[in-house]
Order: structure tokens, then C-alpha cells, then sequence
């Protein structure tokens, strides 16, 4: 596993040239910007913020939490207390009268050297949660208008969509009636039911499977009708889980997806809603979102689809028909593993679908994080390249198990884990649970009787 | 549907067996029902990749390659979005209108039926369509649509194009405000939640000037302060002023025109109801970390719900305020602050009688439809309940349900239910 890249990582990462970061700092003058950063760390933070800043105590257990770390030859700079020490703390102790070469690296190392993945959080003694203040800086970025092109266009599509991938209206539904169309080949009277009021779930995906993966709705219509299940999908915006707005920072465009995305499953009258396997996007509706317009809890009953495919197969709704033979490994997204627990539901279901399961190490909620989480692959282009550098550990990780396959029930996951074995020339596949589910199970719609 | 006294209150029961028509189909998909009862229908698959509707067992002549969105008017007219050789049309009735679209979605129907608009697309290009009526100008982009009870159309339309990533043209402003195909001059980098004032004559709305500065406009005038997020606006007719949700310094309060309106400040506040005739004002609100309420003209509830308030609105005289909640994970309605404590697990809006005494809803429990009038269930459970209605004299329920196939239309009398 050679890096090819002779130079200093750091350097190249300093060299690279955002657009959306360039044009912003160009804008910014001194006053703005020491007034954009005292009002978001005097007036957006509470008692949290000013325990983690006096508790660190520069230990550095937290160093070694860091896959980003790992993958730089453990440089001191990469540890997660010297990012903050690099952004934050400096910004404090200069009362926010900082440089705009400051801004950058503080831009770089928030947005796209910190997967705000957890896990550091896990081996700090003090349960200090970095995450939470390197997304204290991408608000300042945002604030300031400095956030990487990529992931702000992102957001702007969200803001004006109320999804990722600018999805027009009309080419939401298209695509959900075509998908139900050819999906009738195998089941003729299967049906995506659209905006069925009252059906028991509501089910809700990513903007990337209209987009580009719209098989993946495809698979997930034939196990809903296989299943037997009573569900909907909306015609109307809101069918979009999806948030980068909470890793930008941009908390209101964020309040506003969540807002619009359960006013929808209330307009429908569903019981619960079934969410397509994606992390960040449960880390949105079950957390974030929810949280910043004034819901502790979600509002409706939020399953994750490793939480509704157990329950499929444990019950004998969907039975699988002979089990995948290729040998499987699983990574357990950060989100819905240290964020949901849901990695041992996933194990089960994996011995349930899989002959041949390898562990990789180290594993469920202390895996380290695919490298794309937490916006950063939302980066776009411009990062590829440090986004790799940063990765080595993972592509170590998953090169350690020998297995052929490699599942990640999440959409950033498997966005960046392709980019790892690709990079890494690991010769993995890379599959979603509902790709394995489809492949083994029985194509026979469940009856009540078969329980 | 002000025909509601020519309709049948007197027959205590009819029924409509629909359970053949799974024989008679290859499937048919969920039924609706006409507001007086009288019909059943459903979009029915004839053959393959054919589509028609049902109706009382009577299928249209008009088939179609794809059918959905399929609802009656309120005046009885059955509605739906339909398709042949790749082009869009409504059919009302099973007869398409004349104008055909690349996609049709969005169904409008006005509270009379007098107008049905949709939003569609023509050739990559958004517009509204109204009445079989096209807008004059069509545009690169088309999201929220609306449509007044006099039929004015209202959409918020790209009007600049924008490269793919774009941020410096986005940030510039590409949407604005289009009623009846024509768009407002003021672009901005964002645009929502467009209100009708009752007349149909103007419109307001969220918008976004930068990043961080929200505001709203009032017809072409934009207030004149930022605020740090907004909701939608809400017209209030008695003295021509517009209301809406605004954040200030982390909280959310009212302002009116422009300028401080509630003086209580909330954690969250959305949903702005307003009942013209008496100007009382109505929100819902949240004044703790989870813990939900309404606030009526600035005075909250003297009740908390911990999940959600999904619906708020007031009776035709202003003496009932409704509120549907969810607490502790079970659906409720509460009535003035009154809940009635029934528990569901799917609720749907309660309708108001006429003289404002009867309130008359359906919901599901333990999977099984019932129906509740003023917070007593009525004792007889179904496979589904349609949307009942009220009798004009405020003493009779229609009730229209499914059971084992069977669709029922019933009269109730209120010693029946009370």
C-alpha cells in the first residue's frame, strides 16, 4: 500500500485552491471577521462549550482515536486536541482577531481533516466531544461565507430543493414511477404507492438514489412488496433525509429539512417512518435537525433500514432463499453504529444473508470512520486527494480482512469506501444490505399464514 | 359543496361491495370516496401497462398508460393526473383536458372545486396550469405551489439560470415570487412558504437574503429589518397587515408588518393561524425544550404535549380552537386547550359542524378505524374510515367506511355516537 505522493501531506493540503473558500476570504475584513467569531462563541454557546475548552488538558489519549492521525504517520498536528488547539483555541485567545491564511487552514482542518465521526470522544477521559467543536468552526465558516464550493452547493440545493442532488420536482416522481414500472417485471402488480394516506410507514431516502442509484429504490420497492408492508413514499419534497446543512454549520437551512421532512410523514398519517441505509442522514433526523427546531426526540417513530430488514427477516417476512456466498466483511458507519447502535442487529443480519462473515478490526462502535463522513467527502474534487492520504488506515483495515465484499449500509460510506478500494487497489465490492437482501431472497409475496 | 342539504340524510345505510373488483382487475389501488358518500372509485389496472377508474363499479371508457393522485373535488368531481403516450393531462370525470404536459404533479383544488391547478412541465420548462390554462410564461424551475379560492396561481420560479456549482450565482439570487406566470422583479437567494390573502389578491412570503439574513416580502415590499430564520406569513384581513414567525438573538416571536407584534419570546413558533372575522391570532408554539403548547394571541395553553402539534386552525365562528397533538406517542386532539385523551395511533383533522357544537374525526387504533365525535368513539370499528361529514343542521354524521370489502355509507344520528 505505497503513497505515491512524495510531498508532505500538509503541504499539498495547504496549496489546494477551493474556490468557495478563495472567493469568501477575499470578501472578509477584520472587523467582520472577529465579529462573526465572538458572536458565535460568545452568543451560540452555552456551559458544553466552555467545559470542553477548560477541561482539555492536552492529554492526547485522543490522538490515537483519530484515523486521520494514523494515516499521517501520527504528525502531532492530526490529533484531534491539536485541531481544536489549531481552531478554536486560537480564536479564542486572539478574541477573534485572526488571519485569513488562519481561516483557511481552520476551513481545511474542520471541514476536511475531521470527519466529526466520535470516535475521539470515546477515548477522551473526560467524554470531551470534538466533533462538536469542529462543527463550532464550520458555523464560523459558514457565518463568515468561507465554506468549501462543494458542500455549500450541496446546501444551496437543499435550501432550495429540500434535497441534495438539485432533484427537480417532477424528476422525483418520474423516477419513482419508473423504477415501479420495470420493478413490475418481477412482481406485476408491485407498486410504489405515492402519497398513500394513512399507510403505516412513510419511507424516505437519500437524493443520490433518484440521482444516480435508483435501483437501490428499486430493491427496496420489491422487499416492501414481498414484505407485504402497508408504505408510502412522498410526491412532495420532504422524501429527502438527507442534511449537509448541520455539517456546514448552517443550522437554520438544517432546522427547515427536518421541519419539512416530518411535517410530511404527519401530512401523510403514517405511523413510523423507514429511513434507506444512510448515516448521516439518521445522525440528521434523529439528532440534529430534529433537535434545533424543538424536538428532543423525533417526532415519528425513525427506523434506520438495518433496524427494518432485521425485523423482515427475524420475523420470516422476507426468507432467504440460499445464502450469499462470497466472503463479507461489514463496516459499521459511525452514525448508526457509535450514534445508533445498531451493529449488532447488522451482525445478525449478516450471518442471517452471508455464509462467509470476516470481522474487521477494530469494529462496531469502535470502527474508524470510511473517510467520507461528516461532509468531507461533500468537499468534492478539490479534496480527493488529502481525503485518500487521510484514508491509508482504513484502506489498511479493510485490506487486513481478505474479504471479497465489503457492506456499508450507508451512502457517504459507500461513496468513500469505493474511493478507498479504488485508491488502494483492495479489489473489493462494495454493497448496500438491500443489494444482498435482493440477491438471496425469495421472490414470493409474504401471506399472513407464513409466519 | 354548499349542496349539502340536497344530499341523502335520511337512508341509514348503503353499500357498495368493491371486494369483486379485485376478480374484475389484475389490482386496484387504495379507493376514494365522493364528499357526499354516494361514490366509491379507485384507479384500476385493466391490462398490462393499462390503467383506468372504477367508480361505483363502473369503469371509465378513458384508459391510460399511468394514473395517480386521484381524488374527488369537493363538489364531487373525481380528479387525477393521468397519462398516455408519454404526455400528462387531469382528467376530470374520465375526460382529459385539451392541454397535454411532459409531467403533471401538485394537484390544487379550491374549497368550491371551481378550480383545479397543477404544477407541469413543458418541453424542460416549470409553469402552473389552471383550469386547462397554461401559464404565458414558463421557467427553468418550479417549487411550491399554490392556488388562491379565486384561482390565482403562485409559484417560486428560477428565473436566472445557474451553472452547475454555482455558489456565487446562487448567493446573487435566482428564484422569485411568479402569480399567474408573472414573476415578481425581486430575486432572491431564497424563497418559501407562499400566502394568499383570502381575497386571492396578495401575496406574501419567506425569503432569504444572504447566508445568515432572513426577512419577509409583503407583495413587492420587503420589511426592512433581518431576522435570523422565518416562517411562513399569514394575512390578516381586518386591517390589511401581514404577520410571521421571526428569530431574534435565538428565540422566536411575532411581528406584524415589519415591526414587534407578540412581546413573548418562544423556543419555537410556526404555524400561524388566523381567524378573520373576530383577528384572533393563534401559533403553535414550543416555550421549553420539548414541550409543546398553543399560543393564542400571545397567551399559551394552559396544556403541553411533548412530540408534536401537527394541525392548528379555528372553527367557521372563532369559538373553537383546534389543536391536533401527539404525546407520549399517541395521537390526541385537544379543543381550547381541552384534550379529548383518546390515544390514537393515526389521527386525521377533526371537521366542525355548522353551529360549532358537533367536532367529528376519524383515527386508528390498534389497527382498527374508528370514528370520534367530540371525543366519544363510536362503537363500530373498520378496515377504513374516509372523511366524515356533518349534516347542515348539526345533527347528523355521514359516515363513510370500508369493512371486509364492503364500502358502507352510513347515517348516524348523534344518540347513536353521544
Amino acid at each position: 500500500m505505497q503513497d505515491t505522493i512524495n510531498k508532505d501531506p500538509e503541504t499539498i493540503a495547504r496549496e489546494i485552491v477551493d474556490e468557495g473558500i478563495e472567493k469568501g476570504l477575499a470578501r472578509l475584513t477584520p472587523e467582520k471577521i472577529s465579529k462573526v467569531i465572538n458572536q458565535v462563541l460568545t452568543k451560540e454557546t452555552g456551559a458544553r462549550f466552555k467545559v470542553y475548552v477548560e477541561t482539555c488538558m492536552r492529554c492526547g489519549l485522543c490522538s490515537d482515536a483519530c484515523s486521520v492521525f494514523l494515516s499521517n504517520d501520527r504528525k502531532p498536528q492530526y490529533s484531534p486536541a491539536a485541531k481544536v488547539k489549531q481552531t478554536i483555541l486560537e480564536m479564542i485567545s486572539k478574541k477573534g482577531n485572526v488571519s485569513k491564511q488562519f481561516l483557511k487552514d481552520a476551513v481545511r482542518i474542520s471541514h476536511t481533516e475531521c470527519n466529526v465521526c466520535k470516535r475521539c470522544a470515546m477515548y477522551c477521559p473526560f467524554g470531551i466531544d470534538i466533533a462538536y467543536m469542529m462543527l463550532t468552526v464550520r458555523r464560523v465558516c459558514h457565518k463568515l461565507e468561507i465554506t468549501p464550493l462543494y458542500i455549500q452547493d450541496t446546501v444551496n440545493s437543499h435550501s432550495a430543493t429540500m434535497n441534495q442532488m438539485w432533484v427537480k420536482e417532477d424528476e422525483w416522481i418520474d423516477t419513482l414511477q419508473w423504477q415501479e414500472e420495470d420493478a413490475r417485471e418481477e412482481f406485476e402488480n408491485l407498486r410504489i404507492p405515492l402519497d398513500k394516506d394513512g399507510a403505516d410507514i412513510m419511507y424516505s431516502v437519500i437524493a443520490p438514489e433518484p440521482k444516480f442509484q435508483a435501483g437501490l429504490i428499486y430493491q427496496t420497492a420489491v422487499i416492501m412488496h414481498a414484505a407485504g408492508q402497508n408504505w408510502t413514499m412522498p410526491s412532495t419534497p420532504g422524501w429527502d433525509n438527507s442534511n449537509m446543512a448541520m455539517y456546514t454549520g448552517d443550522y437554520e437551512i438544517s432546522g427547515r429539512i427536518a421541519q419539512v421532512h416530518y411535517d410530511t410523514a404527519a401530512r401523510l398519517h403514517v405511523k413510523k417512518i423507514v429511513m434507506g441505509e444512510c448515516g448521516h442522514a439518521f445522525r440528521s433526523v434523529y439528532d440534529i435537525g430534529n433537535r434545533w427546531v424543538g424536538w428532543v426526540m423525533p417526532p415519528f417513530e425513525l427506523i434506520h433500514s438495518i433496524d427494518f430488514f432485521h425485523d423482515l427477516l427475524v420475523s420470516g417476512r422476507i426468507k432467504v432463499k440460499e445464502k450469499y456466498k462470497k466472503t463479507v466483511t461489514l463496516h459499521d458507519p459511525c452514525n448508526i453504529s457509535r450514534g445508533g447502535g445498531l451493529h449488532h442487529k447488522a451482525r445478525e443480519m449478516v450471518n442471517i444473508l452471508c455464509e462467509s462473515f470476516i470481522e474487521m478490526t477494530p469494529n462496531k462502535e469502535h470502527n474508524y470512520c470510511c473517510g467520507a463522513g461528516g461532509g468531507v467527502i461533500n468537499c468534492g474534487p478539490p479534496w480527493k486527494g488529502t481525503r485518500m492520504t487521510n484514508n491509508r488506515e482504513k484502506g489498511e483495515q479493510l485490506k487486513r480482512t481478505g474479504a471479497e465484499v465489503l457492506i456499508a449500509p450507508c451512502h457517504n460510506c459507500h461513496s468513500g469506501l469505493e474511493d478507498i478500494v479504488h485508491h488502494y487497489d483492495l479489489g473489493m465490492e462494495v454493497k448496500f444490505f438491500g443489494d444482498i437482501i435482493y440477491e438471496v431472497m425469495e421472490k414470493t409475496i409474504f401471506q399472513k399464514g407464513d409466519l | 359543496m354548499k349542496n349539502e342539504k340536497t344530499w341523502d340524510w335520511q337512508i341509514l345505510k348503503k353499500e357498495i361491495p368493491i371486494n369483486e373488483w379485485q376478480e374484475r382487475f389484475n389490482w386496484i389501488e387504495e379507493p376514494c370516496v365522493s364528499p357526499d358518500g354516494e361514490k366509491i372509485a379507485s384507479i384500476v389496472n385493466t391490462d398490462d401497462a393499462e390503467f383506468s377508474v372504477c367508480v361505483n363499479g363502473e369503469t371509465w371508457e378513458e384508459t391510460y398508460e399511468k394514473a395517480w393522485s386521484m381524488r374527488f373535488a369537493p363538489d364531487g368531481k373525481l380528479v387525477a393526473l393521468v397519462s398516455n403516450d408519454e404526455e400528462w393531462t387531469i382528467s376530470v370525470n374520465g375526460s382529459s383536458w385539451e392541454t397535454m404536459f411532459d409531467y403533471i404533479w401538485d394537484l390544487k383544488i379550491t374549497s368550491k372545486g371551481s378550480f383545479i391547478g397543477a404544477a407541469v412541465q413543458k418541453d424542460g420548462e416549470y409553469g402552473m396550469v389552471v383550469n386547462d390554462t397554461i401559464w404565458d410564461n414558463l421557467y427553468a424551475n418550479i417549487s411550491g405551489v399554490v392556488l388562491s379560492e379565486q384561482g390565482t396561481s403562485a409559484a417560486i420560479v428560477q428565473v436566472t439560470p445557474m451553472g452547475q456549482g454555482d455558489i456565487e450565482g446562487f448567493s446573487a439570487g435566482i428564484f422569485s415570487a411568479a402569480v399567474n406566470g408573472i414573476n415578481q422583479p425581486e430575486k432572491f437567494m431564497n424563497i418559501w412558504d407562499i400566502s394568499f390573502d383570502s381575497q386571492g389578491k396578495q401575496v406574501a412570503y419567506s425569503i432569504r437574503k444572504n447566508r445568515t439574513d432572513y426577512s419577509l416580502m409583503n407583495n413587492n415590499d420587503l420589511w426592512d429589518k433581518n431576522f435570523q430564520f422565518v416562517w411562513q406569513p399569514q394575512f390578516i384581513e381586518k386591517d390589511s397587515s401581514l404577520v410571521a414567525p421571526v428569530r431574534l438573538a435565538g428565540k422566536w416571536t411575532l411581528f406584524k408588518d415589519g415591526n414587534p407584534f407578540w412581546k413573548k419570546n418562544y423556543n419555537q413558533l410556526w404555524k400561524v393561524t388566523v381567524h378573520n372575522d373576530s383577528g384572533k391570532i393563534a401559533a403553535i408554539v414550543s416555550d421549553a425544550f420539548g414541550k409543546w403548547t398553543v399560543s393564542e394571541n400571545d397567551k399559551i395553553w394552559n396544556f403541553h404535549c411533548d412530540t408534536m402539534i401537527s394541525d392548528l386552525f379555528y372553527s367557521d365562528n372563532g369559538d373553537s380552537l383546534v389543536a391536533v397533538f401527539k404525546n407520549k406517542g399517541y395521537w390526541d386532539v385537544a379543543v381550547n386547550g381541552k384534550p379529548w385523551n383518546i390515544k390514537a395511533d393515526k389521527l386525521w383533522s377533526p371537521i366542525i359542524s355548522p353551529d360549532n357544537t358537533i367536532l367529528a374525526a376519524r383515527m386508528e387504533k390498534n389497527g382498527k378505524y374508528q370514528l370520534i365525535v367530540n371525543g366519544k368513539v363510536y362503537k363500530e370499528h373498520f378496515d377504513m374510515i374516509f372523511e366524515p361529514k356533518i349534516s347542515p343542521e348539526s345533527d347528523k354524521i355521514l359516515l363513510k367506511a370500508l369493512k371486509n370489502g364492503v364500502y358502507s355509507r352510513q347515517i348516524l344520528t348523534l344518540d347513536n355516537i353521544l
